[in-house]
């Protein structure tokens, strides 16, 4: 017995439907690659590059006026652009959760999921890195920030905490690239067997590193992927830790407060879980996955979305309630008046039902196995996550 | 159980019913009473500019256009590839031939002098390699003591207005000073005839006595012609009362230090008055506590409309100017009931005293007040009061024995000078009469400013020569058939006498930029002088001076370099002309170069013609709410208008009302809510046929009834910063009601809300404890007030401290109790750091650059009798505080923020690229970020960028900052590090006063002291360990190098 298959003694039930064989599997999946994109893939990439695009042009234009032309002013001088940067390291967090964690803790279900998260963790990281690097007042010196010897002999402040950012989205980001890649090896060898074309087999066969499913290999392989899931598993808490100490460690009233790191980790996981959530319910509906992502593996999605929204819940409510237990006036007027009545308390409003109130529906099973109501509540976290 | 002791909360500033309340603004007032909200009332400052949560009005919008974002992406794309290319394209040209005494680098300093209403201001000039760029005051000059006020530290950037008049222009058109020569000496010649009946004179009010015997010269060349003279803003009541009351049109000197009690009526003396930079110091130094032990003096004010006068009193009795006169009465005759001689007027002043709407402890208690002062009271009138109040005061204060003691008076400068509204009315008539052939303008902007019922401008048409000699082709040079460019102050020779007598030469510190001529070589040019040139007028004038003040007469050259002087009994007495010369180069070196004579014996008090003059008063009728009052008054920025096109000025918020970029209707709340109005409702204000449109601001402590409007704004062409900003009260001004105007009406227009930028919102507290205060009787029960309200962190610091007891530290202390709010730091600051100007937009965006602020705080404290409609004031300059654990240096990823080894917080532009995360963690939100690059892409976008002449001004010694960089106070760096260089080049110590910041340099109020703090002896470190210190924020653990000192008020029991 395999030790993929299922143990029926501890209730565990197959990852695929029976009847569905490996070769079935291999096929449903490698066929995504080989053939021609639906339609529908086409009409969500032309969407994408639109929006980009604009992106691209309204970078531009920032660029050239400075960032003035953002509406962003005192007494917060952040806004849409470190916003952006938290949400997106914060989904980031999915891949490596999912891929990493999970697989130390031998969750198998999350073959259906990891690569999809994975894949969105580079991206997502990707996304996150724009924005640090565009909201600088001066972009063509961002150079500055990386510790490198100059004749200056100025290095950057080791005691800031956007420099940790830099080097804990940095590191992040390579060990992230790193995993997904040393996963894909086995994968990439495969389309490169199945390739039909000159160009693929070249290309494939380059990236597959020579894999050639031996023994040996397989070994090495399993080897490296748990040393790099080992790796990347503390990334998962240290990342968005260190990225919560841009708030933390100032002296702001509702930044500085002691619980953003496990806080920041438990929304990370839970925005991850969601977006994953969302490109994985476009994927299977426009690649047509639904005999590899099972309604089971979604269903224990949304359980873990649940759990997670009730962590972040609990980290809201211990804002409040500590805000009010410390008896310091300003804490309480943040976090007690000022968001929920202030002139952002309809952000506020969002954050609150979006992450905690909407995520309740999934202890409905009925609710929890919808595929319409469980796109709209991803995609509802994924909009409370960014307030 | 740990040792450690418990995290220290801040003091909250409420924790007990009935205790003093801090607030912003009136929408802020509004949320404290919200019952929702009454529990947390910490919480209901607001917390974000304006610009944070709203949209800008369309038209105000910053918007991108087709153009403009191509533009941009073609530029983006070009400067990818040209970065690196930094050297200048344009040819630059060495010295050939070196100018002696000036040195590269190393700036000079002159002294000069400038005309500020009836005083002269003695300034300091720095100038680098011949270009003038900051006005600091001189402090041998008595009229500055080392200051300057607002007004005086911006006229620097008029020099440099590219928008000044640039040539001479006949009906508009470009002409040349020879036709303008050529076609004048034709009129003059013409004129001569028959003596110059046909020709007339309108000049400003003038202390110059070279202006003044030029003035006689064209007299004399022209017996008939009349010279008048006009000023918006005059002090032609104080003049009329003391010439009713004294015999002649003395200048009174008020010594407010040596006063205990001093009482104000609708008098600004501390901003808008004549003198207000001297009356600012004296009074400061009247209410200095060095410790508790110390006493001050009681300041009550009596005005309609907020000043920083009121917002420094003690006691302020909002009341309407109509009604301040009929309170002068009332007081007056308390004053004399209770046995203080004033004669004949008592029974003048009994019969009109009718107290009606007047508290009672308001005359009761302050005349006792006064009475009990005898010797050191004073009592001040505003120079918008009738005559009949001014002459009433002379009588009040010599009863009182303040003449000699507390208040001295000195001749003033030109004794001919008569009521400038019945004198350019007397002109208005004449033309309309068709008397005139010739007028002369020299200075002014009349068809903007004279009153509206003369309709001058009009008038002006129907003379067929009319010469516009002004600084800026404005509305009058526009109407006149000649304008010729006058020089500015710093470009031309001249003098001026100070209140106190004494007379400083005018020196010029750039060739006119523009070929303007002054007033003196105009008026030499038409009295056909013998002096051509300025220079020559001034020097014989201040030869004949210096000969009277020796009591000399009838010079004549002997030869031999000596002079042939008699004296009054006609003995012979040489005088050598070398020390003719010394004394002027010496008058020239220090800025004084003839000294003021020592008053003569203080002429009695007339009291039976005060007493005829009130007989004949008719009181104005009370204001009710059918017939409001609209109050005029000079603009702290503007003045009459002059300054409209000075960015420095446009964008420095209001002392009072914050409001930048433009000026207000200012309504009491009380009185807005009777006519329904809100702040930016558009209203049409009419006296009589008269009306204007003007938005409406309100403001607590404002008289009920009463409509404040200030000067100097809605010009129509001053250039374009100044066009079309604000509203223009003038229309509203006839001869009759210079002051205020009663029977008053307003209605809503129905227009859009106005938009209007104001910056006392930004910055919110949170109600944290930031400006200290207490009563002086409190004070001295707990002489630490300040720091148990704010106390130091007691938890222990995370790492290890740097060692700050070696070598020079420098800090600054910052007295709260000194401090008026005047605002001249904030233009100091910005005239020496190139603090660049952001526009009306970005400023309600909340994007000021001023790296120093004056945050303003209304304060309700039952206890002094502050209600929120009549709430104190308490004012805050705030700029980085320099912390020794500064929370931004932390935070920088570059290190671009980093601590000096002397204590300073240190910028380096070159090296921030931009996060902005410092200005983030600034617990005082000094910080300042260049979002844009302000100084070309602001108000000054249209033309290309900062207009070259502008650029002139900006100080070579501090970096012109690039956008993207975030900027904040240096303590003045560049001028620290100017006086340790040149201190070690000559190898000696720094001596404590040597280094002056800016703002603590222009600082009348010397509320800013900054030097060394290790230096035990220093000025500084004893103001820092004053029992009134204390911390700003201090809980936070910042350990910030600026202290600041408690205010302390001076409440009278028996008033509460």
């Amino acid at each position: 017995m395999a030790y993929w298959e299922p143990i029926a003694e501890l209730g565990e039930a197959p990852l695929v439907r029976p009847g569905s064989s490996m070769g079935e599997v291999t096929h449903d999946i490698a066929r995504v690659t080989e053939t021609r994109a639906p339609r529908g893939w086409w009409m969500c990439f032309l969407v994408a590059v639109t929006f980009t695009g604009i992106f691209g042009l309204c970078v531009c234009y920032l660029f050239y006026r400075g960032v003035g032309v953002w509406g962003n002013t005192a007494p917060v001088y952040w806004a849409w652009d470190i916003t952006n940067f938290v949400w997106w390291v914060g989904i980031g967090h999915a891949g490596t959760l999912i891929s990493a964690i999970l697989f130390i803790f031998r969750q198998r279900w999350r073959t259906a999921i990891n690569r999809f998260a994975e894949a969105m963790t580079i991206f997502a990281v990707i996304c996150a890195l724009i924005f640090p690097g565009i909201h600088v007042g001066r972009v063509w010196l961002l150079y500055y920030v990386f510790p490198i010897p100059n004749q200056m002999t100025v290095w950057p402040n080791f005691k800031s905490p956007l420099l940790w950012d830099v080097f804990a989205v940095g590191t992040y980001f390579t060990v992230s690239l790193l995993f997904w890649y040393t996963g894909l090896i086995p994968d990439l060898a495969t389309l490169r067997d199945r390739s039909t074309s000159k160009v693929r087999q070249t290309v494939y066969g380059f990236l597959a590193l020579g894999w050639r499913g031996s023994n040996r290999h397989w070994q090495n392989y399993e080897r490296a992927y748990l040393i790099l899931a080992a790796i990347s598993t503390p990334l998962v808490l240290s990342v968005h830790s260190v990225v919560s100490m841009d708030f933390a460690t100032s002296v702001i009233p509702g930044w500085h407060t002691t619980i953003f790191p496990p806080y920041f980790v438990a929304g990370a996981i839970f925005s991850g879980f969601a977006m994953v959530e969302t490109v994985l319910l476009i994927a299977r509906t426009v690649f047509k996955l639904h005999r590899v992502v099972l309604m089971r593996h979604l269903e224990l999605m949304n359980k873990f979305l649940l759990l997670t929204s009730l962590l972040v819940g609990y980290a809201y409510s211990m804002e409040f309630f500590i805000a009010w237990y410390s008896g310091n006036q300003y804490e309480m007027a943040h976090f007690l008046v000022n968001r929920p009545t202030g002139p952002y308390w309809w952000a506020w409003a969002w954050m609150i039902g979006c992450n905690v109130v909407v995520p309740q529906l999934y202890w409905s099973k009925r609710l929890r196995t919808s595929i319409p109501v469980m796109f709209v509540v991803s995609i509802l976290i994924n909009i409370g996550m960014w307030f | 159980m740990t040792k450690r002791a418990p995290y220290p909360v801040p003091a909250a500033r409420e924790p007990w019913p009935g205790s003093p309340k801090y607030w912003q603004s009136l929408e802020h007032r509004g949320r404290i009473d919200d019952p929702e909200h009454s529990d947390h009332w910490a919480v209901n400052a607001p917390e974000f500019p304006k610009g944070h949560t709203d949209t800008p009005p369309t038209e105000e919008a910053w918007q991108v256009s087709r153009r403009g974002l191509l533009g941009a992406m073609a530029a983006t794309f070009a400067v990818v590839g040209a970065e690196g290319c930094r050297r200048p394209i344009e040819k630059i040209v060495p010295y050939t031939r070196m100018p002696e005494d000036v040195i590269p680098g190393v700036p000079s300093h002159y002294a000069t002098v400038i005309q500020r209403r009836g005083d002269a201001v003695g300034v300091v000039v720095e100038s680098h390699e011949g270009r003038p760029t900051k006005v600091e005051g001189n402090e041998v000059q008595s009229g500055s003591h080392g200051a300057a006020d607002l007004v005086t530290q911006a006229t620097i950037l008029d020099l440099y207005d590219p928008e000044r008049s640039t040539t001479p222009r006949k009906g508009g058109a470009a002409a040349s000073w020879g036709d303008f020569e050529g076609e004048l000496h034709a009129k003059l010649a013409a004129y001569e005839k028959d003596g110059g009946a046909r020709l007339r004179l309108l000049m400003q009010p003038t202390i110059s006595p070279t202006v003044l015997r030029m003035r006689s010269a064209l007299v004399a060349r022209f017996p008939k012609a009349r010279a008048h003279t006009w000023s918006a803003v005059s002090d032609s009541n104080a003049r009329e009362g003391a010439r009713i009351a004294l015999g002649q049109p003395y200048n009174s000197l008020f010594a407010y230090d040596k006063a205990r009690v001093i009482l104000s009526l609708d008098s600004d003396f501390l901003q808008t008055e004549t003198g207000n930079v001297r009356s600012t110091r004296a009074f400061a130094n009247g209410r200095r506590m060095r410790t508790f032990r110390d006493t001050m003096s009681r300041l009550y004010v009596v005005e309609p409309s907020r000043t920083i006068t009121g917002g420094c009193a003690d006691h302020r009795l909002r009341l309407a100017a109509s009604d301040v006169e009929r309170y002068a009465y009332c007081l007056a005759a308390e004053l004399s009931k209770s046995g203080v001689p004033l004669g004949a007027i008592s029974a003048s002043v009994t019969r009109l005293a009718n107290a009606e709407g007047i508290p009672g402890k308001w005359i009761a208690t302050v005349a006792k007040e006064l009475r009990e002062a005898k010797g050191h009271a004073l009592v001040v009138v505003g120079a918008r009061q009738p005559a009949s109040v001014h002459a009433l005061a002379h009588a009040v204060n010599e009863a009182l024995g303040a003449p000699g003691a507390s208040l001295t008076y000195t001749p003033c400068a030109d004794p001919d000078e008569t009521d400038n509204a019945t004198d350019i009315k007397a002109l208005t008539d004449a033309i309309a009469k068709g008397e005139i052939d010739g007028l002369l303008i020299l200075g002014g902007n009349p068809v903007y400013d004279a009153p509206a019922d003369l309709s001058f401008g009009d008038k002006l048409a129907k003379v067929p020569f009319s010469v516009h000699a002004s600084l800026s082709f404005d509305e009058t040079g526009e109407r006149c058939t000649w304008h010729v460019p006058r020089a500015h102050e710093y470009e031309s020779w001249g003098d001026a006498r100070a209140l106190d007598g004494h007379v400083s030469v005018q020196q010029p510190l750039i060739a006119p930029l523009y070929g303007g001529r002054s007033e003196i070589e105009l008026l030499a040019l038409v009295a056909n002088a013998p002096e051509k040139g300025a220079h020559e007028a001034v020097r014989a004038t201040v030869r004949e001076l210096a000969f009277a003040s020796r009591g000399l007469t009838g010079c004549a050259p002997q030869g031999e370099g000596k002079l042939e002087c008699h004296d009054a009994a006609g003995a012979l007495v040489p005088v050598r002309a070398a020390d003719l010369e010394r004394d002027w180069n010496r008058g020239l070196a220090t800025g004084v170069t003839v000294k003021a004579q020592p008053p003569a014996s203080s002429p009695a008090a007339r009291l039976a013609e005060i007493a005829a003059i009130i007989d004949k008063r008719r009181l104005p009728p009370r204001v009710g709410a059918g017939a409001l009052e609209v109050t005029f008054a000079p603009c702290p920025k503007m003045v009459d208008g002059r300054h409209a096109n000075n960015t420095w000025l446009q964008e420095m918020p209001d002392p009072v009302t914050k409001l930048v970029w433009d000026n207000a209707a200012i309504l009491s709340p009380a009185t807005a809510q009777s006519l329904g109005v809100a702040s930016k409702d558009v209203l049409k204000i009419s006296v009589g046929d008269r009306s204007i449109t003007a938005a409406a601001w309100i403001v607590p402590g404002q008289a009920d009834g009463s409509i404040a409007l200030t000067l100097g704004w809605g010009r129509r062409k001053a250039g374009r910063i100044g066009d079309g900003r604000g509203f223009d009260a003038y229309p509203l001004r006839t001869v009759e009601a210079l002051g205020f105007a009663p029977g008053a009406q307003v209605t809503k227009t129905g227009d859009e809300p106005y938009f209007f930028a104001q910056t006392q919102e930004h910055n919110s507290t949170e109600h944290r404890p930031i400006a200290m205060e207490t009563t002086l009787a409190d004070y001295r029960m707990r002489p630490n007030f300040a720091e148990l309200d704010s106390p130091p962190p007691r938890a222990l610091p995370l790492w290890s401290q740097v060692d700050y007891s070696k070598g020079h530290q420098w800090g600054m202390v910052i007295d709260l109790n000194a401090c008026t709010g005047c605002n001249a730091c904030v233009i100091a600051c910005m005239s020496e750091n190139n603090v660049p100007v952001v526009g009306k937009t970005e400023v309600w965006r909340g994007r000021e650059m001023h790296w120093l602020r004056i945050d303003r705080y209304f304060v309700e404290d039952p206890k002094l009798g502050a209600s929120a409609d009549e709430p104190l004031i308490v004012n805050q300059p705030l700029a980085c505080v320099h912390c020794e654990e500064a929370p931004c240096e932390n935070v920088c990823p570059v290190n671009a923020t980093t601590h000096g080894p002397e204590g300073l917080n240190e910028m380096a532009y070159n090296r921030c690229i931009g996060t902005r995360y410092c200005a983030n963690n600034c617990p005082y939100k000094v910080r300042k970020f260049n979002y844009l690059n302000w100084h070309n892409d602001s108000v000054w976008k249209e033309t290309g960028g900062l207009p070259e002449t502008m650029q002139m001004q900006q100080n070579p010694n501090v970096t012109v900052r690039f956008r993207g960089v975030m900027e904040k106070c240096t303590y003045c760096v560049q001028r620290i590090q100017s006086v340790k260089i040149r201190n070690q080049r000559e190898n000696r110590e720094i001596k404590d006063g040597e280094i002056k910041t800016a703002c603590q340099q222009t600082c009348p109020a010397e509320a800013i002291m900054f030097g060394d703090v290790n230096d035990e002896g220093s000025r500084v470190t004893r103001w820092a360990r004053a029992d009134r210190r204390f911390g700003l924020l201090s809980d936070l653990g910042t350990r910030p190098r600026t202290t600041y000192l408690g205010k302390v008020r001076n409440p009278n029991p028996e008033m509460a």
